[in-house]
Order: C-alpha cells, then structure tokens, then sequence
C-alpha cells in the first residue's frame, strides 16, 4: 500500500516538474537578488528586515499559487481526460489514489519551499559578507536568523492545508469553481479569529452562535502567520509551532478524509 | 468456476441536474463466460457495451445485480493483480513517455528491478512500438496510443483482459497484429473479454458472443450455435452464359443477376445441386468464374436483432442456450 | 463470493460514509483540541507586533489602484480592531501606537468616510488606558475633515466638543460651535449652544443640554450611545451630589462616616443601596469627592471630572 501511494506520489512530483512549475524559482530568486540590490539604494538601514519580509512573504504567495493551481486539477484533470480510469483498475483502492496525489503535492511544495528557503538564507548571508554594517545595524534578530526555519515550517503546514481543501474541491467541482472556493476558504480563514468575537458585537444569541460554530469548523490561518514577529526576533517558542502545525496536519487530514469518501463513491460515466 | 459472471447486471443513471431523470444504461444483463474463451461483447453504438466493462471495472457501481470475476467482486484488489484493462480511446499522461508509463503501472503491479524493465521492453516490442517509447506520450499518434494502451492491460500477465473496442483507431496492420495477439492470448491460457461494433472481427476471433442492444442482452451464446453456420443458398458466377439457360432450372435459381463483360451471378436456393447446373450451363459453353456457399453472417444476425429490438417484438431466433 | 470481501471491495454505502465523516470529525475535534491547547499556552500579542508598512497615505491610495474605497474600510476595520484590541489586552501597557496612523490612512483614502472621522476622533480623545487621551489629534482629524468637505457642519461641531469636554477650552469650543452654526444645513441649538458654551462654559446643565442635542440629532448609533453615556455620566454626578449630601448629615449626626449603605438604610434615609445610572451600585470611597463615587465595575467609570464635587446644600 505505501509503495503504491508512493508511486502515485512520485509520479505527481515528477509531471509538476514536466510541466516546468518549479521554474517559479527562477523568478523567486531573481525577485530576491534585485531587492537585496536596489534595497540598499532605496531605503535607510530596514535592509535586511525588507530582504526577510520579501523572502517569507513570496514564499509563502508562490507557494499559494502553485497548491491552488496545481491542487484544484490533481482530480479533476485526470478525470476529465480519462487517464484516471488506467490507474484505477490496478491493484489500488481510491482512496490510495487520493493519498498519492496529496502527498505528490505535498513533496512539490516541500522542494518548493526548501529551494526558496535555502536562496533566502543565500542572500542573507552574502549581505551580512558583503556588508558587516548591515549585521550590527540589526539588533532585532541576527542577519541569518534559524528562527525563520520556523516560519517557513508554518508556511509549509498552511500550504498543505490549503492543499487539502483545493484537491477536495478538485474530487467533485471544475478548476474554475475549485480555485474560487479554496482562495475564499483561505481568506476567510485569515479572518477566522474575528467570528469568535462576534458575541460582543452581535445582539442575536443564534448569530453569534452561528459565528462560534463557523470559528471552528472553517481553517483558522492566522495563527500560522508568523513572519513579522520572526523578522522583529520576537521568541517563538518550539511549541508553539509544534501545537499549529499539529492543527493545520490534523485539520489536512480531516479533509483529505472527505476528499476520499467523494471519490470512493464517484461513478465515472 | 467461470472467468466472468454477471447476474441481472442493472444500471440506471440520472440524467439532469434540477429534476433528473432516471435513464437505464443497462438492463438486467446476465452473462457468463467460462475461461480460456474469446468473448465477443458486441452491440450498436450507445447499446452499453462500454458502461458493461466500466460496471466489471468498478468504474462505475452497479444499481442492481451482481457481478464476479473469477469468483471475486470486482473492486477486490487479489483480482485486479490478475486481470487487465484497455479502456475505450484511452489516454495516458502527456508527459510521460510510453516506457516510462509502463514503468510507472508495472511498479504498481510490484515489479521491480531489472525484470520490470526486462518485462517493458519486451511488452512494447510486442505491440510494435519502436523507437518512438522514449518521446513523450503527447506526440503519439491514436494508433500508438491505442496500442501503449494494449500493452499497459498486459503488462501483470493477466489472466483476463478486459478490451474494450480494441480495433479503434488502428490500420487494418495493426488490426491484423492485435487480431494475432487476442489468439495468441487465449492459446496462452488467458481469457479475453473486448466489446467491438466491428463483426468481422468478431466473426475471425469468438468462440462466444453477446449481443447488447439499447441496454439489453439481445442474444448470447456460441457463435456457431447463434449462426448454425448452414448454407442459406450458392451463388454462382460464371461467363458465356445467358439468363435463359438457367430458366429450366425452375425454382432452383433465385437470381440471375448480370454483372459485367458477359458474366452473370446466378443465386441458388440452398436445396439446389450447384454441380449439376454448372455443368450444364458448361455444357452449353459456359465458364466457370466461383461458385461459394452463402451462409449467414454475424451482421445478419446482429442487424435482425437490432430491428426487432426496435420494433419492439421478439426476434425470430430465440436465445440459444450458452 | 466472500460477503465480507464483496463489501469491502465495492461501493462505500452509508456506513463507509458515516464512518469517514466520524473520522474526519475525531481529526477536526483534536486539530481543535491543540489550538485550544495552544490558545492558552501562548499568548501572541497582537497588540505588540502589529506593523503598519505603509504610512504615508498617499503611497498607499497610489497602491490601492481603482479600490481606494475598499482599502480605505479595511483600514478602517484594521483601526477598529487595534483600538479594540489594545483596549481589551491584558497588558498594561497599552500603546496605540498605530491608531492615528490608521485612521490618516482610512481617510486619505477615502476622504468622506464621514464614521471614521467623527469616530476616530472620539477614539482618539478617550483618556488612556481607554484611548491614547489625545484630544489634539481628534482636532486634527477633524480639521482634515472639514477641509475635505467645508458642508460638514458635524464636524465642526464633534471638534467643539472635544474642545469642551476634554480640553476644558470653552473659548475654542464656543468659536467652533459658532462656525459650525453658520454652515448651511446646520440645527438652529448650535448658535445658542454657542452662546451658553461661552458664558457658562463647565457646568452640568449646559453640559446636558449639548449632549442631548447631540444625542438626539445624531444618526450614527455609535455617536448616539457616547452621548447617552455621557448623559448618563452627569446624571451619575447628580446622584453622587445627593448621596454626599446623606454622608455628610450622618457624620455630623454620628461623628463617623459610614462604612457601608446598610447604615443609611438602616436610619430609612435610603431606600434600598443606591445605584448608578447603569445599575451598578455606587461605592463610600472617602478619598473621593463628596466620599461617593461609582464602582470601577461601573460603565460610567471613570466620571470626568471637572464637574467636581458638591454643589450647594442636600435637598
């Protein structure tokens, strides 16, 4: 059974990787090599704040993109164009084809954000090389910080949610539909904490009991969005990450759970 | 214990989105076919042939009826390791090159190493793919794909295989050659399953055959017993002969039909003595041009079944036992 | 055929559907126990790390493209949110830091977001902890307000407020009033509001009478409750005047204060224990004004105080 997801797995990273999305890295890194050069023109000494700001924050939109985009036709393509009906008829139950398209998925966006990751770090410390002023400059956090390991590894956790919900949408509803619902899930949930404070604003007890429920049923992102206390060194204490990425991987799960179950029960006329 | 059963096999669909309604696909088909046969699931475009072999393939789920292939429900995973599937125009990954996908699918089947590769190469060898199984799956022509699609169904070295209109899209070489690989399958000890609207093939290759019409098994059986194979008349082509001399013949001559540059094909009824008129007619100065026996095809058959179908009433022949 | 295998292999039915919904429902409940979890271990203040990237109003209505309007309400409920925020955090420190930022860019952005200015001005004078207690920058708000839109007679008139009840410049406050008055379109009370603010500028009535005007002119229900509540607030301060009257009979009667209502009640020269306008009961307190005061509890709290204590004799 592992072995086949992991074929299925595989076999997604390597048809991502035919259809040229990692060349998305080209463009991060050139994004990130003209900043950290015009950004010591333009600005008065927040070089190596803006220089993180950037890295973390187009990591984290690139990598949208590509588990929006690719996520909302993992199913969807395959049953369009009839290739799912090959794979299904081998030794395999839907729901391990299911699992292998998260998970092929899940391993383009880890090489995605590894590569960024490590070109980020790069230029950081060209700059601290190149420019030791920067480094006594930056009192906050040190130039080449560890700590924004962790905000990468909650961009990762956000972005295999996001992922889940996209591949759900892609088992039943069109592209179009799939990357509408799943960019609406995402923005409402960067929101999700307001719903819980709606009792003090609301009259209607039922409202605000609609709101409560909303507040845990939908995808709460926020918290999954430390790149500004990171980059001001504020400490993020390793349990913390710990206890949202357990959120974010269990709430995956949950959703990959219904993707299968829409699936398992598909007819493929 | 048969190769493939099916027991009042019903599906219906729903057809619309605001009040859908029922529409039946496939009614009460019951079938059976024993191992090591060549099985001929034939039928008129839209009969249900294809919707059959996605209900065998648990493509699709079944609203009534039951379905066992050799002895097992058709989602089992112990039997998709024993059977194969060719869907109709199938479609692969564009991306991927045809020794890559049969790569890919035999690694799903727990091949490995070198005797995976081993296995491709001669697999691809088989169905006549060259030098084209390194480019990538979206420059194939439909002929190539179809037969990529061939060779992935028997890359697990199935005991059955499931072909549904395996002809399509082929020249009639690679007509002949999958002709030639569907025998050679059952001389192997393998069952072969494959739905076609193309007769002759039928005719070349079945041992048995069942006719699906408008969701209905019309008939099902041996094809010997379904067409009786009897001579139904002669037909007689000869030169240097005129219509008048066959006139003494009475009612033994059906037709006489002239062709061109003086030959006539003359139809004889099937009780008549085709040497004793020949020889008369040679007699007289004629030549011989051929003379055939005419039986009944398969299309005869198969056309009558769909016009009754149509009609609504019962056709002629009744079902044969099989 | 194997039943067991038969439904194992075929088509999930209302069992395979239940029990993948209870599972994926046992996932979300522990997603959900390990947020709680993290909820209470780690306290990320928002309050603290909050950064506004973009100041200057005019970068940001250059960025905001055709949906200048739009951005100008998500600033809006950014500021909104930051005051809230600030307000109700645990800290002690309650810094503010971003409010008036926020609300210059709401309406740069949109320059007639008529509840942003009149709003965020009393944000901005509310006394900290409850506000940054920066009444100049409400002027300022204002100000920028009028020159926006010269009509705006409410303007205008918020500014002679702040200038009345929290700087205690009746001078400033009468002018604005008075300019406010000569806007076309503006109630006939200001010119005579005008007038009292100068001459009897800091009393209670003159005081009850503007917030009333106010409270029953304005449309904005945000508006109309802060002049209820400061309504309230002066009815507070003319029940505190009796109560103090009672306190002082009874420790020249007793040669002591009371130390609780109960005395009071006891002699029947109260009824019951005595509460606020907002139902909380009032507190001896004998460092305040008069000894009475309103519970901390209260909503009224803290009473303003340039109305000071007692004013003439119990009745």
């Amino acid at each position: 059974m592992a072995r086949v997801i992991g074929l299925i797995a595989y076999h997604v990273f390597k048809e991502s990787v035919r259809d040229r999305v990692l060349y998305n890295l080209v463009l991060f890194a050139i994004l990130l090599i003209s900043a950290s050069y015009l950004v010591g023109q333009l600005t008065a000494g927040q070089d190596i704040k803006i220089i993180k700001d950037l890295g973390l924050a187009a990591s984290s939109v690139f990598g949208l993109f590509i588990a929006v985009f690719i996520g909302v036709g993992l199913v969807w393509k395959e049953v369009e164009r009839r290739s799912v009906y090959n794979l299904l008829v081998k030794p395999l139950r839907r729901q391990h084809f299911i699992a292998g398209k998260f998970l092929g998925l899940a391993l383009t966006l880890a090489v995605n954000i590894a590569v960024m990751a490590t070109a980020l770090y790069a230029v950081l410390a060209f700059m601290a090389w190149s420019q030791p002023e920067l480094a006594k400059a930056s009192v906050e956090a040190p130039v080449v910080d560890p700590n924004l390991m962790k905000a990468f590894a909650l961009i990762y956790v956000q972005l295999l949610l996001v992922t889940a919900i996209a591949l759900f949408f892609s088992t039943f509803s069109s592209p179009m539909l799939s990357a509408a619902m799943t960019v609406g899930l995402y923005v409402v949930g960067h929101f999700n904490a307001d719903l819980a404070h709606f009792e003090t604003v609301v009259k209607s007890g039922a409202v605000a009991g609609l709101a409560r429920a909303l507040y845990y049923l939908l995808p709460n992102l926020a918290p999954f969005d430390i790149k500004a206390a990171v980059v001001h060194g504020q400490p993020i204490a390793a349990g913390y990450v710990l206890l949202t990425s357990g959120y974010g991987l269990l709430y995956a799960a949950a959703v990959v759970g219904l993707a299968m179950i829409v699936f398992a029960r598909r007819d493929f006329k | 214990m048969a190769a493939i059963e099916t027991e009042n096999l019903t599906k219906d669909y729903r057809i619309g989105f605001w009040r859908p309604q029922p529409y039946r696909a496939l009614d009460g088909v019951t079938l059976h076919v024993e191992a090591n046969e060549v099985f001929g699931f034939l039928g008129p475009n839209g009969a249900g042939k294809t919707t059959t072999l996605k209900l065998l393939m648990q493509l699709v789920f079944p609203t009534a009826g039951r379905i066992s292939i050799l002895g097992r429900p058709p989602g089992d995973l112990d039997l998709r390791r024993r059977i194969g599937y060719l869907p109709e125009s199938p479609y692969f990954y564009d991306s991927l090159s045809a020794e890559e996908l049969l790569m890919y699918f035999a690694g799903l089947f727990g091949l490995r190493g070198p005797g995976r590769q081993a296995k491709v190469s001669a697999l691809l060898d088989q169905v006549g793919i060259g030098g084209e199984r390194r480019l990538p799956l979206r420059k194939y022509s439909k002929g190539m794909l179809q037969r990529v699609g061939l060779a992935q169904a028997l890359v697990n070295d199935p005991e059955i295989v499931f072909l549904d209109e395996p002809m399509s899209g082929l020249d009639p070489l690679g007509r002949r050659a999958v002709r030639a690989l569907i025998l050679e399958l059952r001389d192997r000890g393998c069952t072969v399953f494959f739905s076609s609207h193309i007769l002759s093939d039928a005719e070349a290759l079945c041992s048995r055959v069942g006719i699906l019409v408008g969701g209905q098994l019309m008939a099902a059986g041996r094809l010997s017993d379904i067409l009786a194979f009897q001579v139904t008349g002669w037909e007689l082509v000869m030169s240097g002969v005129t219509p008048s001399m066959f006139a003494v013949h009475g009612e033994q001559v059906r037709h006489v039909t002239a062709i061109a540059d003086g030959r006539f094909t003359i139809e004889l009824a099937a009780h008549a003595e085709p040497d004793r008129i020949m020889a008369a007619a040679r007699a007289q100065g004629g030549q011989l041009v051929s003379l055939n026996p005419l039986r009944t095809t398969l299309e005869d058959y198969f056309v009558e079944q769909v016009r009754a179908r149509q009609a609504g009433v019962p056709a002629r022949r009744a079902m044969p036992e099989g | 055929m194997n039943v067991a295998a038969a439904r194992r292999a075929g088509r999930p039915g209302w069992v395979g559907i239940a029990a993948t919904l209870s599972l994926s429902a046992v996932l979300l409940i522990a997603a959900l126990g390990l947020q709680t979890v993290r909820q209470r271990r780690y306290t990320v203040s928002t309050a603290g790390t909050e950064v506004l990237y973009l100041r200057s109003g005019a970068a940001a209505s250059r960025l905001a493209l055709a949906y200048a309007a739009l951005t100008a309400d998500v600033y809006w409920i950014r500021a909104i949110q930051h005051y809230g925020d600030t307000r109700r955090s645990a800290s002690p420190d309650k810094p503010y830091a971003l409010l008036a930022p926020l609300l210059d860019l709401t309406t740069t952005l949109d320059s007639r977001f008529t509840v942003a200015y009149r709003f965020g001005a009393i944000f901005l004078a509310e006394p900290y902890p409850d506000g940054p207690g920066r009444p100049d920058l409400a002027i300022a708000l204002l100000k920028k307000g009028l020159a926006a839109e010269p009509e705006k007679w409410v303007y205008a008139q918020d500014a002679g407020f702040v200038y009345y009840w929290w700087l205690h410049d009746y001078k400033n406050a009468a002018a604005w009033f008075d300019r406010a008055s000569s806007i076309a379109g503006a109630p006939w009370w200001l010119r005579s509001m005008a007038a009292t603010t100068l001459t009897q500028g800091g009393d209670r009535r003159s005081s009850r009478q503007l917030w009333r005007q106010l409270y029953e002119t304005a449309e904005d229900t945000w508006v109309k409750n802060n002049a209820r509540l400061k309504l309230a607030q002066l009815d507070a301060l003319d029940d505190i005047d009796s109560l103090a009257g009672l306190v002082r009979r009874f420790t020249l009667a007793t040669g002591r204060p009371p130390s609780a209502w109960s005395d009071l009640v006891a002699l029947r020269w109260l009824p019951g224990i005595p509460t606020d306008p907002a139902g909380e009961p009032y507190q001896l307190d004998l460092s305040a004004p008069g000894g009475v005061t309103v519970s901390r509890r209260s909503p009224l709290f803290p009473l303003p105080s340039q109305f000071g204590s007692t004013t003439g004799p119990p009745s």
